[in-house]
């Protein structure tokens, strides 16, 4: 009898400590040099949402069971043959999608080795879900069928942003940019999208100032702009060189009515490096620290040591996407069933018609971009403030 | 017309930047005939050491940052020179110069784990000092740097040319065996001039920070490359060479920039380099 | 086991960049446009095979050509400039390579979408391998059998006559061209082979990561390209490929377990293994 009671009490302790199921969510990123911050920022961002997901009871698996997310998140160093290196190496693993990448030249290269197609039996590319948080540079999903990303549309917000900025300084009629012409986004973004969305709302664009990447010396360029008088200057560069040309523009006296910046640097880096010369300066972004949610994604990542901003918090949208697709999509949990539930991924993903974001409602494309909700900020005495929120 | 020579005079100041950098280059190679890699990201990461100051004394002014920098650079120095060059014997001339790539990716590294790789603002004097002659200006702070470049070089003249210390210095680079059996202990000799020119590059790296306004790891590579373009246009060896040449190749670079623009600005430099390797080989000035 | 035929295929690749270097180091020059030659064959292969169709033999055949035709080009100034000049002037051919690849446009529309290298935003979509179906461990093999190719022919050159002569104009110049040995011939030959091997590794590096744009091909590269032969010994091929296991395997993917200090480790090895092997894993002279 007490054999049997002991057998039974095991029997049972074993069922109710059941091996803790999990599922494995990799991120990647950038965690050295010049963008080593985003990198950081991402990771903390998913392991906070992860957080409160497991202490909400996890994801529920296809059989009713719930399962803890578990996640790994790898160094790419900003470059195509470690980013893809990493791929394959989480395709090894049992992590059923990728979160990433930073870069936009790593995505690039990246979503070229995935299967273009995804029933292409003759196409051999890898096969794995990448939902990206934070590379930027337009038009990069439509590479492959198993690309998929949560980043702002810059075309979109731009138009907006010339548009809003036609109505707030109706005297405000040309506009000259500074381009950042050696590193991709920076470099689509003028072209492409400032320029473009600019004319099209009917500024005329007077020119555009070229340098590179790791310039320093900015006195010709912003002669160039000064000889233009523009009313309004938009500046198509990362932080470092943003700073420099503001300080030169502060030196050689260049004041426009109206300072619009890029999408990423809109980030604490720039009022590092220029708060004074950056003051007034607009940009648009997907993100801002004033719905409820919002606040709390904010607070939660700073517990793991990472900024809130809008690529971090891009990290943090996805997972909560992750945590609907997998539910939805009744995912097995089950190693040996790996590759299917990857499959199951991404058509969830494909799926998906729109999303719930930290502010508001993001819809998705056909070609597996995001149309999130954006604002425009300003920096205001040392810190990005919002100045207009068309939500 | 006015664009033009306005071109020339904003790159003639800015290369005092790289005739900084320059004269470091060129000593040590004058001196040891081996090239320092490392100088550049060395410099830099003695600019950021100034920044340190700044943590403890939170106002400290502009000359206080740089005078950390400075001694900064001088530790700097020596570390690369005990970590690439003493240890190594002669018959390997390569392994010094690869040592001095893993210093430079280290030092690198450092500098973007302190700073999780964002720009750090930079203390400056002068900089908003411009010196106008009705549209023509000229820069204050990068005024000051041309001047700091020959106040260095007339200091450095002094040292190889009128101590003891230059005298066995020179001697060492032209006959190391024989300046020892003269006496001179060839690897303390070494390890000054690698103090001294860390000294200088840490001058001009928190000059060349104080003229961007920021500090970023991304300062290194393009310094890198200047540097040693400098030092053989200039002649390897020769410090007025590093100065002249740094002030042309700044002047030049702009002049290239305003003719065909930023992306074909570099090419134009690598040609002006290919040009005094064929006509002229020994640079501007033979040492 | 898709991640170990793709770090077996990185691995070969920049074994390929590693003896295009070793064989010119053996003669005596230490040249960083290794990455100039590898991105000639890069943009070469992949513009052959996504913009004329061409199948990924013959197209890298054609790399081989190009790298080895500039390389033969550049060869002749070379041997003008003397020691640690070549350094940077191959380091600025090197660069004036990437600028150029940089301002390059050459776009053919396919279908509604253009394809081509487009300047500063690269060449994207060289989709050779997956578009034909080809495995990670078939597009491995292909990558090795190239490899093993190359370290055959150089290992044979090695034992052979040219090697020992080769050798003998790398330790001193003079004397070989005391007994009759042709400077010209010997240097530039091998240059012209190092080039070809380098643009066979740049056109498989293009398939393998089916983007390259200029910044892939930048001094940072060139300098890896000398440090493999430097690191792993110039005593034979084995070296190389040790160097390369060493930085690829070992330092980039071994070391990822140790999170952030695996950057900090990365310069700091280097500068370890240079102090305590000078001469190289292998080491330098020919047994």
């Amino acid at each position: 009898m007490k054999t049997l009671a002991i057998a039974v009490a095991l029997a049972l302790s074993t069922s109710a400590f059941a091996q803790e199921k999990s599922i494995r969510i990799a991120g990647f990123g950038a965690k050295s040099g010049v963008v080593r911050s985003f990198g950081i920022n991402s990771e903390a961002a998913m392991l906070a949402a992860a957080d409160v997901i497991n202490k909400q009871g996890g994801v529920k698996l296809a059989d009713g069971s719930k399962a803890k997310l578990v996640i790994d998140y790898l160094d790419d160093r900003c470059t195509a043959e470690e980013g893809i290196s990493v791929l394959r190496r989480i395709y090894g693993t049992d992590a059923i999608v990728a979160v990433g990448p930073t870069c936009s030249n790593v995505a690039e290269p990246l979503f070229g080795i995935l299967q273009k197609k995804v029933d292409d039996k003759g196409d051999s590319g890898l096969q794995m879900p990448v939902f990206t948080d934070v590379a930027i540079k337009i038009g990069l999903a439509k590479i492959s069928e198993w690309a998929f990303r949560n980043v702002p549309n810059e075309s979109i917000m731009y138009s907006s942003l010339f548009y809003w900025l036609k109505t707030k300084y109706p005297n405000a009629k040309t506009v000259f940019g500074g381009v950042e012409e050696d590193f991709a986004h920076s470099r689509a973004s003028w072209y492409a999208i400032m320029k473009d969305r600019a004319e099209a709302n009917g500024y005329q664009v007077l020119g555009n100032s070229k340098w590179l990447l790791n310039d320093t010396n900015f006195a010709t360029q912003v002669r160039e702009m000064k000889n233009a008088n523009p009313d309004i200057v938009a500046i198509s560069a990362h932080p470092f060189t943003t700073c420099g040309v503001l300080k030169e523009m502060q030196r050689q006296g260049v004041k426009p009515k109206v300072l619009v910046g890029l999408t990423s640097s809109s980030s604490l880096e720039t009022l590092q490096g220029c708060a004074k010369q950056a003051e007034g300066m607009i940009i648009p972004t997907s993100f801002a620290p004033v719905t409820k949610e919002g606040k709390a994604a904010a607070e939660t990542t700073a517990k793991f040591k990472g900024a809130a901003d809008l690529h971090s918090m891009a990290a943090w949208e996805n997972m909560f996407i992750l945590k609907q697709v997998i539910e939805s999509e009744k995912i097995s949990g089950d190693k040996s069933q790996l590759q299917a539930d990857r499959r199951k991924i991404r058509d969830g993903l494909a799926k998906l018609r729109e999303t719930k974001g930290l502010m508001g409602v993001t819809k998705r494309t056909d070609d597996r971009e995001a149309d999130k909700p954006y604002l425009f900020v300003h920096a205001n005495k040392g810190e990005w403030k919002v100045l207009h929120n068309p939500l | 017309m006015l664009d033009f020579l306005q071109a020339v005079s904003d790159g003639l100041l800015f290369g005092a930047t790289y005739a900084l950098i320059g004269i470091g280059f060129t000593l040590v190679f004058g001196v040891m005939h081996k090239l320092n890699l490392a100088y550049a990201a060395a410099s830099v990461g003695a600019a950021y050491a100034g920044l340190l100051i700044l943590q403890l004394a939170a106002g400290a002014p502009p000359w206080v940052v740089f005078l950390c920098a400075f001694l900064g650079g001088g530790v700097l120095g020596w570390l690369v020179y005990v970590t690439c060059f003493h240890f190594i014997p002669l018959s390997n001339p390569l392994a010094p110069l690869m040592a001095t790539v893993g210093m430079l990716l280290l030092i690198d590294e450092i500098i973007v784990h302190l700073t999780a790789g964002m720009p750090q603002n930079y203390p400056a004097m002068f900089d908003d000092v411009m010196l106008r002659a009705g549209e023509f200006t000229l820069r204050g702070d990068l005024l000051l740097v041309a001047g700091v470049s020959v106040v260095c070089m007339i200091a450095l003249l002094a040292l190889l040319y009128r101590t003891r210390l230059g005298l066995a210095t020179r001697a060492v680079s032209q006959q190391a065996v024989a300046a020892q059996l003269c006496g001179i202990r060839v690897g303390q000799v070494n390890a000054m001039t690698f103090i001294v020119t860390g000294l200088l590059g840490g001058i001009a790296g928190a000059l060349i920070g104080a003229s961007v306004g920021a500090l970023s790891p991304l300062l290194t590579a393009p310094l890198t490359v200047k540097g040693l373009i400098v030092t053989v246009i200039g002649g390897l060896g020769s410090i007025p060479g590093a100065i002249v040449a740094g002030l042309l190749v700044g002047a030049l670079e702009n002049v290239f920039q305003q003719f065909r623009g930023v992306t074909e600005r570099d090419l134009y430099v690598m040609l002006l380099l290919f040009a005094f390797l064929i006509f002229r080989p020994s640079g501007l000035f033979k040492q | 086991m898709d991640f170990y035929y793709g770090l077996a295929q990185t691995v070969g690749i920049h074994t390929l960049l590693g003896l295009s270097a070793y064989i010119v180091l053996l003669t005596g020059q230490v040249t960083l446009a290794q990455a100039a030659f590898f991105a000639i064959g890069a943009y070469a292969a992949g513009m052959l095979t996504v913009l004329a169709g061409w199948h990924i033999v013959p197209a890298l055949g054609a790399s081989a050509m190009f790298g080895a035709a500039t390389a033969c080009a550049v060869g002749f100034p070379a041997l003008r400039v003397k020691g640690l000049m070549l350094v940077v002037a191959t380091l600025a051919f090197g660069e004036g390579v990437r600028l150029f690849f940089f301002n390059f446009d050459y776009q053919v529309a396919k279908g509604e979408i253009k394809v081509g290298p487009l300047g500063g935003e690269g060449f994207r979509q060289i989709r050779y391998f997956q578009e034909h179906g080809w495995s990670t461990g078939e597009v491995m093999l292909f990558v090795w059998v190239f490899v093993v190719l190359a370290m055959a022919a150089l290992w044979w050159l090695d034992r052979s006559r040219y090697g020992a002569v080769l050798r003998a104009v790398g330790e001193d110049e003079l004397a070989a061209q005391s007994v009759g040995v042709n400077l010209t011939a010997v240097k530039v030959s091998a240059m012209t082979v190092g080039g070809a091997v380098a643009g066979i590794g740049g056109g498989l590096y293009a398939h393998y990561t089916t983007h390259i744009e200029h910044a892939n091909f930048n001094v940072l590269l060139a300098t890896f390209a000398i440090a493999y032969p430097i690191v792993g010994g110039l005593k034979n091929v084995f070296g190389t490929l040790a160097a390369v296991i060493f930085v690829q395997a070992f330092l980039i993917e071994g070391l990822r377990f140790l999170g952030d200090w695996r950057n900090l480790l990365f310069g700091a090895l280097i500068v370890a293994a240079m102090n305590l092997r000078p001469q190289g894993f292998l080491g330098g002279r020919r047994a």
